[in-house]
């Protein structure tokens, strides 16, 4: 019963906050310095999401030196920022991984 | 209002550009339908009715592992809205340049959107409001039909899933490869490096609350070295 509730609740805040401004339209009208913000969410909230979750629980140290996640994570970035290609991405990305592992990193 | 008739080929481009971008969601779907059937809080239904009642993974994630652990229904709750309030922004974007479109599509693209979704719209550029929105839906769509299926498949079959399979390095390739191709300019890489370091360092704040922080500055970190570096020019 609770499963269903916080499900319910929590998926009608979640729909409410992605129709946030879509449901209202014109409605709202965001003043006009919000303009150069939104241009930036993008690349910040992508950021924000692969950051973390490649990092890990150790945070900055795993950096230096590098662990097999972050290698993997750089070589899929260098390899989308040439090619634009999603899929070859992601080949590269668990292709780097598993060698870097396989070499003790 | 315009016409805004189905358009097949924007439709179809949705489809095709939301289909490697549910790669990695099909691992972390399957491993979601197995630690749904493990649950001895969340029954296997209602745990898969999630993928539709909230349509967001890692939300998903975190719900049932809280109600596993006895947490109270408002702080899971809580934890839900935190975790999904970027969508407020993705809202207050896709809103400013989607132009005068039917009831019946606020209604559906709302649903329907996720970071995905709003990766594929940001990277569409200049296009008419037709065609943007038939690609929202054709992405949205795709979207929403594999997550269902895929963690339904993850109740059945999920334990074929082998233990060490890299679910959340998977996630973090495919939104670090959006994230290069949302970066376009100096300021965005900007934004992006702050954004990053943020979520970071506040990765031991509540879940949720550090990506939200990180997106606001980091947006505005971003507009302020844009204009910044503009007048410099």
């Amino acid at each position: 019963m609770s499963a269903w509730i916080v499900f319910g609740v929590g998926g009608l805040f979640t729909y409410l906050m992605r129709g946030s401004f879509l449901l209202l339209g014109d409605r709202v009208r965001l003043p006009a310095w919000t303009e150069a913000p939104l241009r930036y969410v993008a690349p910040a909230a992508f950021a924000a999401i692969t950051v973390p979750a490649t990092l890990g629980d150790e945070g900055l140290p795993a950096l230096a030196p590098p662990t097999a996640e972050v290698i993997g994570v750089a070589a899929a970035g260098f390899v989308v920022w040439r090619t634009r290609n999603i899929p070859l991405c992601l080949l590269v990305g668990v292709v780097v991984l598993g060698l870097a592992g396989w070499i003790g990193l | 209002m315009a016409d805004l008739s189905f358009d097949r080929g924007a439709f179809g481009r949705g489809v095709r550009s939301a289909l490697p971008l549910m790669v990695p969601p099909v691992p972390f779907g399957l491993a979601l339908g197995l630690i749904i059937t493990e649950s001895e809080a969340v029954g296997t239904f209602v745990g898969w009715a999630s993928s539709w009642v909230l349509f967001a993974g890692s939300a998903q994630l975190v719900a049932v592992e809280l109600l596993d652990e006895g947490a109270a229904a408002a702080v899971i709750i809580a934890t839900i809205v935190m975790i999904n309030a970027r969508h407020i922004v993705y809202s207050a974007v896709v809103n400013a340049r989607i132009g005068a479109v039917p009831g019946w599509f606020r209604l559906l693209g709302s649903y329907w959107l996720t970071d995905q979704v709003f990766a594929i719209d940001e990277m569409q550029g200049e296009i008419g409001t037709r065609q943007r929105m038939w690609t929202m839906l054709g992405a949205g769509f795709t979207m929403w039909s594999i997550w269902n299926a895929v963690v339904l498949a993850g109740v059945f079959v999920g334990d074929l899933l082998p233990d060490d399979f890299p679910v959340g390095f998977i996630v973090a390739v495919l939104f670090g490869g959006l994230m290069v191709l949302a970066t376009r300019n100096r300021p965005g890489v900007a934004a992006a490096i702050v954004g990053g370091l943020i979520a970071v360092g506040a990765r031991d704040l509540p879940p949720g609350t550090g990506v939200l922080i990180a997106i606001i500055v980091g947006a505005a970190v971003g507009a302020a070295l844009e204009r910044r570096w503009e007048r410099a020019e």
